[in-house]
């Protein structure tokens, strides 16, 4: 081939205040190309995409596409450029129906709205019926699962006549069938002509659909390869950073946030041992936010010093498990007791006595104060404790103290206790809540979602946080939608399927496609805990 | 009944067109407080202009205008500088209400009996009018009743049967997917808040054009407020709106007519119906009242939150 | 899916205090202060500087204007007495104000609880006038503060368990407070000499003891400065205080922490109209001696604007009240000697903190250019 390439972008720079986000990052993709964008979290990869898709500008660069040099300066831009993009969290419109949401912005053909809508249905279905891509397009978006709803978010961009496809780790809350399925469809689609771009943090699926993949880390670009031309270990290699030729092999948690953990075979070290009974819950039944009850006779045992993983697809009851096992949630009906200690019916402050702490999946929303200081953040929780306060008032000095100390500890990288929660990156952010919940002493610690979002080395640090606390006896709950993630670091996994157990494993005997198929319904209910 | 009608439809006017602009700016997102204070402004610019200029469509016009500049402070503060929409919507209320006695002040002065103007005249629909009991009320009106329900039959038509409404609304519902295929946020946040306060200023000046001839400080008397609370009873929906303004102007008329009716209460807990009637419907409309899901927020296209 | 309450908009610019980090090293204290305190002066010399283009525009002397604002307050001790006697209303008004929004509500209905609050006064200082100061007067202050707190305990309840917004409860219940007081002032205890809907006086034993020579200065100045230091140390260094400001910060976070933010955020409400309550009893027991209808002024407004200003500082919030209380006396002389309407002052008042909210963008330009 000797025409230009699809897509052209060269020495693209963009800051945000001090941060230089992009530092001069090119990128070639050609036609019928399923080009991998690599790298860990802040590398820079959405960025990139962002300013693609004309949703930040960039303060210097060249985008082409087609050879031709274009001005992309709002998504709008984009599109009648053929760029389409599928981004992590979707954006719909959650009360507007499929086809509401996939019109959305253009202009109906036909002479009245109702006609313009039976057009653009029909259309629908064409592309459905092409790329394998199935939605009932009268369906109300809010009442879809998540798979669905990225179909829809695929068929707003091929609508549009897209001709190069970004994907934002698309396969976040995918089961491992509905990724393949993905990737089908993907190929599909380059095969008819198309580029698509896929971000992802995971080797194994560029390894698995990509033609050719860039590279990325802190917010340039390393190497583009070529899929025939590498593995995973050398990727893993140059994501890491090979610094001086001395590359090492990564760690099991490295492994893990790259997602090149081997499946179905021994990850990490899970020993055959059994442990003392610590938590219990019995027949607990809870509702959701629309008062249906979603969780309903649950049981399950937690050892101390035992890490019990619950995979699932988001929207599986994730978030009422989370919050009730933190003491956030009431029960309807049933109990959890610590040692003993029955803790249903108290108020969530005295779950944080008895020693529950709780890492909430939404950092920003649930975990923080984000306009006060690290030192009003490390103390909320444990203000009313005697430590902190003299003669009934609150010891600011002490608490400032703690927090310089929490600073140095978990390595929060701020300039000071008074520094705002809200200015921190994601990864300071976890460390602040991961502080604030290590210094209860936790007996049982519940994490949703721990790493999302974070880059390796704040990833690794919250694995080696959650082993220090079993190591000294706590009792762990891991909920993610990382199966992987659960895979690696629980001693049980489990499946979690709209609110109840769908299955459940050693987690040195698992087959993801096994759990794929508890996590989607499909195959017998296992229940109850063993 | 048919008399109580005649009360009812022009205090209806007022309630619908008011909610009408609050509802328009709220369904892309800009939450609205300044009713009050524009609808004191509206009637203090009507009845001036309308005074001055023997033109009571001038004073009308020039009171949406007016009504429109404070919509466009609004809209430049929350979009484009992205301050807090309540915070900025309560100074502007304050200088709005401010505002409005201090022209009066400036141009009347204060007098021992208030000048007066001529209040619109009324216009008959041949045939419709001579329905009994409705015929009266709804057909023998002044043009602004004529417009209102123009204006929300087209509201409906255009928020509920349109693509551009389609596209309208998903800028209140989730701005950033509506950034995303290229609609404006900014721009149809920026004219749905000049037009929704420009015609809840239009609403304040109904008061001296239509009902007293005369502008008094305090003629609002609270509707500005009763107003927000139509506008969530209502889903923000302008037939919904268009229903319970009905409701609204119903308890208006009878509080005001406490001291005719009697019913061997004191007057003052009848006059109290229209605002306890509102806090008890709002006891039960949490349980089906639906607003726009972004509403009262401002849209920061680059906004970078992590995870 | 919580409907009618709407999401309440976060207080961003109206929240708590956000000082900016120090930025250097040994004069970081320094700049911190100034940082906080430039943004005021500007926005107060800009307001002015904007309201007497108006005035001149108008036809009238800015400058005859302006001063008769500024410096009427310092010129008797008439001025400073009656400025002083505004000023508690109006602090007392910011305060009901402002910790409901420390804990992320907003009390729009002040004024309401104000009239409730002198009609509880008053109603104990009418009905036990025989009894002497020293337990009509604290009785009558108590009933206020009850008073005022139930009144927005009806909100406060509104919000807790039917999830009713609250700007649209307290602000209604203001106008139902309007037609109450009416009733208590032609029906219940009317004094048909007043030539104005009041009460009949209450008995000596209620007034507040005046301070210094005629005119003298009413005890509940001093009662309002303690209570001052009282609250700025409570918002401060007690638990509760420091909930109420993390529910305003993030009642999802503070909820999952242990705090029972929806009572934290009814009890402000009430903390809120029990001041407001205390405003009216004070009034009544101070300057007027009856509960009489319209007195509660502009207060709401006045309230709200100082609450704003004071951005969560429970510290710097009796002094803005005291800056706004100049203005307002300023304003009645203003209108005799300059024959500027009265309600320029409002105008004024307005920009000054619109120009408030503005100096954020400003400051935070500088600080990302920095």
């Amino acid at each position: 081939m000797t025409t230009a390439p699809r897509l052209e972008m060269t020495e693209v720079v963009k800051t945000f205040g001090p941060v230089r986000a992009l530092d001069a990052v090119s990128l070639q993709v050609g036609a019928r190309e399923v080009h991998g964008l690599l790298g860990g979290n802040g590398a820079g990869k959405t960025t990139l995409m962002n300013v693609l898709f004309g949703l930040y500008r960039a303060d210097s660069g060249a985008v082409r596409i087609d050879g031709r040099e274009v001005t992309i300066t709002s998504p709008r831009d984009a599109i009648e450029l053929g760029v389409g993009m599928v981004h992590q969290t979707f954006l719909q419109v959650d009360t507007y129906t499929v086809v509401e949401n996939v019109v959305l912005g253009t202009t109906l053909e036909g002479g009245s709205h109702g006609a313009g809508l039976s057009a653009a249905r029909a259309r629908i279905a064409d592309i459905s019926e092409r790329f394998g891509l199935h939605v009932d397009p009268d369906a109300v978006m809010e009442e879809l699962p998540v798979g669905i709803r990225q179909r829809v978010e695929i068929i707003k961009a091929l609508y549009r006549g897209a001709s190069v496809l970004i994907l934002d780790e698309p396969t976040t809350n995918l089961t491992p069938q509905e990724v393949d399925a993905l990737f089908t469809s993907l190929r599909t689609m380059v095969a008819e002509g198309m580029s698509v771009i896929l971000i992802t943090h995971k080797i194994r699926e560029t390894l698995a659909v990509c033609d050719k993949m860039t590279v990325m880390r802190d917010g340039a670009r390393v190497q583009t390869l070529d899929r025939a031309e590498t593995d995973a270990d050398h990727l893993a290699a140059i994501m890491v950073g090979e610094s001086h030729g001395t590359y090492q092999a990564p760690t099991v948690t490295e492994a893990v946030a790259l997602g090149t953990a081997p499946q179905g075979t021994v990850v990490g070290d899970v020993p055959e041992t059994t442990f003392e009974p610590g938590v219990s819950v019995r027949g607990m039944t809870v509702r959701n936010d629309h008062d249906v009850e979603l969780i309903s006779g649950f049981d399950l045992e937690v050892g101390k010093g035992e890490i019990v993983g619950f995979a699932g697809v988001a929207g599986n009851g994730q978030v009422e498990l989370a919050e009730t096992l933190a003491g956030v949630r009431p029960l309807q009906s049933g109990s959890i007791t610590i040692d003993d200690l029955v803790l249903s019916d108290r108020a969530t402050a005295q779950w944080l006595d008895a020693g529950v702490a709780y890492v909430p999946e939404d950092r920003h929303r649930d975990g923080i104060l984000p306009t006060s200081g690290i030192t009003e953040n490390l103390l909320l929780g444990s203000h009313r404790s005697a430590r902190v306060r003299k003669s009934g008032l609150i010891d600011w000095r002490a608490a400032r103290q703690r927090a310089q100390e929490a600073i140095e500890k978990f390595a929060i990288r701020a300039d000071s206790p008074a520094t705002r929660a809200g200015d921190l990156s994601g990864g300071n952010i976890q460390r602040v809540i991961l502080a604030r919940a290590f210094a209860h002493r936790p007996r049982l610690l519940v994490l949703h979602n721990p790493t999302r979002g974070l880059d390796i080395g704040s990833t690794r640090f919250v694995y080696e946080q959650i082993r220090e606390v079993t190591a000294a006896g706590c009792s762990v709950v891991v909920i993610s939608e990382d199966l992987d993630e659960v895979i690696a670091i629980a001693d049980r996994v489990i499946a979690l399927y709209q609110g109840s157990q769908a299955g459940e494993w050693r987690s040195d005997r698992v087959d993801p496609y096994e759990i794929g198929r508890r996590m989607t319904g499909l195959g017998t209910s296992v229940g109850g805990a063993a | 009944m048919s008399e109580f009608l005649t009360l009812v439809v022009p205090m209806w006017v007022v309630f619908t067109l008011a909610a009408q602009g609050t509802i328009l700016s709220g369904r892309t997102g800009v939450f609205n407080v300044t009713q009050e204070g524009v609808m004191a402004l509206g009637a203090s610019v009507g009845f001036v202009v309308a005074y001055k200029m023997g033109s009571n469509l001038g004073g009308l016009l020039i009171a949406f205008a007016v009504g429109a500049l404070v919509g466009l402070v609004l809209t430049v503060m929350t979009t484009q500088l992205r301050l807090d929409q309540f915070v900025v919507g309560l100074a502007l209320f304050f200088a709005a209400t401010g505002a409005a006695g201090l022209l009066y002040r400036e141009v009347i002065g204060v007098t021992m009996t208030p000048p007066k103007i001529d209040t619109l005249t009324k216009h008959e629909i041949p045939l419709l009018s001579d329905i009994p009991v409705i015929g009266e009320p709804l057909f023998r009106q002044d043009y602004v009743f004529f417009f209102v329900v123009l204006l929300s039959v087209g509201l409906y038509w255009f928020m509920q049967r349109t693509g551009a409404g389609l596209n309208f609304r998903s800028v209140g519902e989730n701005p950033k997917a509506a950034d995303s295929l290229g609609i404006n946020v900014n721009l149809a946040r920026t004219w749905s808040t000049i037009v929704g306060s420009g015609l809840v200023a239009v609403a304040g000046a109904y008061f001296p054009l239509h009902f007293t001839g005369i502008y008094t400080d305090g003629m609002i008397a609270g509707r500005g407020w009763l107003v927000i609370a139509l506008a969530f009873l209502g889903g923000w929906r302008p037939l919904y709106v268009v229903a319970g303004a009905a409701f609204f102007a119903g308890m208006d008329v009878l509080g005001q007519k406490a001291q005719v009716i009697g019913l061997g209460v004191p007057h003052q807990f009848i006059e109290m119906l229209p605002y306890v009637a509102t806090l008890l419907v709002m006891v039960f409309a949490f349980r089906w009242a639906r607003q726009p899901a972004h509403l009262g927020s401002n849209y920061d296209r680059e906004s970078r939150l992590a995870g | 899916m919580s409907t009618v309450e709407q999401t309440p908009p976060t207080p961003g610019s109206g929240g708590p205090p956000s000082a900016p980090a120090p930025r250097g090293h040994g004069s970081g204290a320094v700049t911190g202060v100034a940082w906080t305190v430039l943004p005021y002066v500007a926005s107060v010399v800009l307001a002015f500087l904007v309201g007497g283009l108006l005035i001149q525009a108008m036809g009238y002397s800015a400058v005859d204007a302006l001063e008769a604002v500024l410096t009427s307050s310092f010129d008797s001790r008439f001025g400073m007495v009656e400025t002083l006697h505004k000023w508690v209303p109006i602090v007392l008004c910011a305060y009901a104000f402002a910790i409901p929004l420390a804990t992320g509500k907003f009390n729009i209905g002040a004024e309401g609880q104000l009239l409730l609050g002198a009609t509880g006064g008053a109603a104990i200082g009418i009905t036990f006038s025989d009894l002497p100061a020293v337990l009509l007067l604290p009785a009558m202050l108590v009933a206020g503060v009850l008073a005022g707190a139930l009144w927005a305990g009806i909100a406060a309840v509104l919000l807790v368990r039917f999830r009713v917004n609250e700007v649209l409860s307290t602000v209604l219940l203001n106008f139902v407070s309007f037609r109450l007081i009416d009733w208590v002032a032609t029906s219940v205890w009317p004094d048909a000499g007043a030539g104005h809907p009041a009460t009949t006086p209450v008995g000596d034993g209620a007034r507040l003891p005046l301070i210094g020579e005629a005119p003298g200065l009413h005890s509940g100045v001093l009662l309002v400065l303690a209570l001052a230091v009282f609250i700025a140390v409570g918002m401060r260094f007690t638990p509760t205080g420091f909930e109420m400001r993390a529910v305003g910060d993030n009642p999802r976070a503070s909820l999952i922490n242990g705090v029972k933010t929806s009572r934290l955020a009814g009890a402000g409400l009430v903390i809120g109209g029990g001041a407001a309550g205390l405003a009216g009893a004070i009034d009544v027991a101070g300057v007027q001696g009856r509960m009489l209808e319209g007195m509660q002024s502009n207060f709401l407004i006045l309230g709200i604007i100082v609450g704003l200003m004071a951005r969560g500082s429970m510290l710097a919030l009796p002094f803005i009240a005291f800056g706004i209380a100049v203005l307002e006396f300023g304003a009645g002389t203003m209108q005799l000697v300059a024959s500027v309407p009265v309600e320029m002052v409002l105008v004024i008042e307005a920009l000054i903190l619109l120009f408030l909210l503005l100096s954020d963008i400003v400051r935070n330009r500088l600080r990302g250019a920095a």
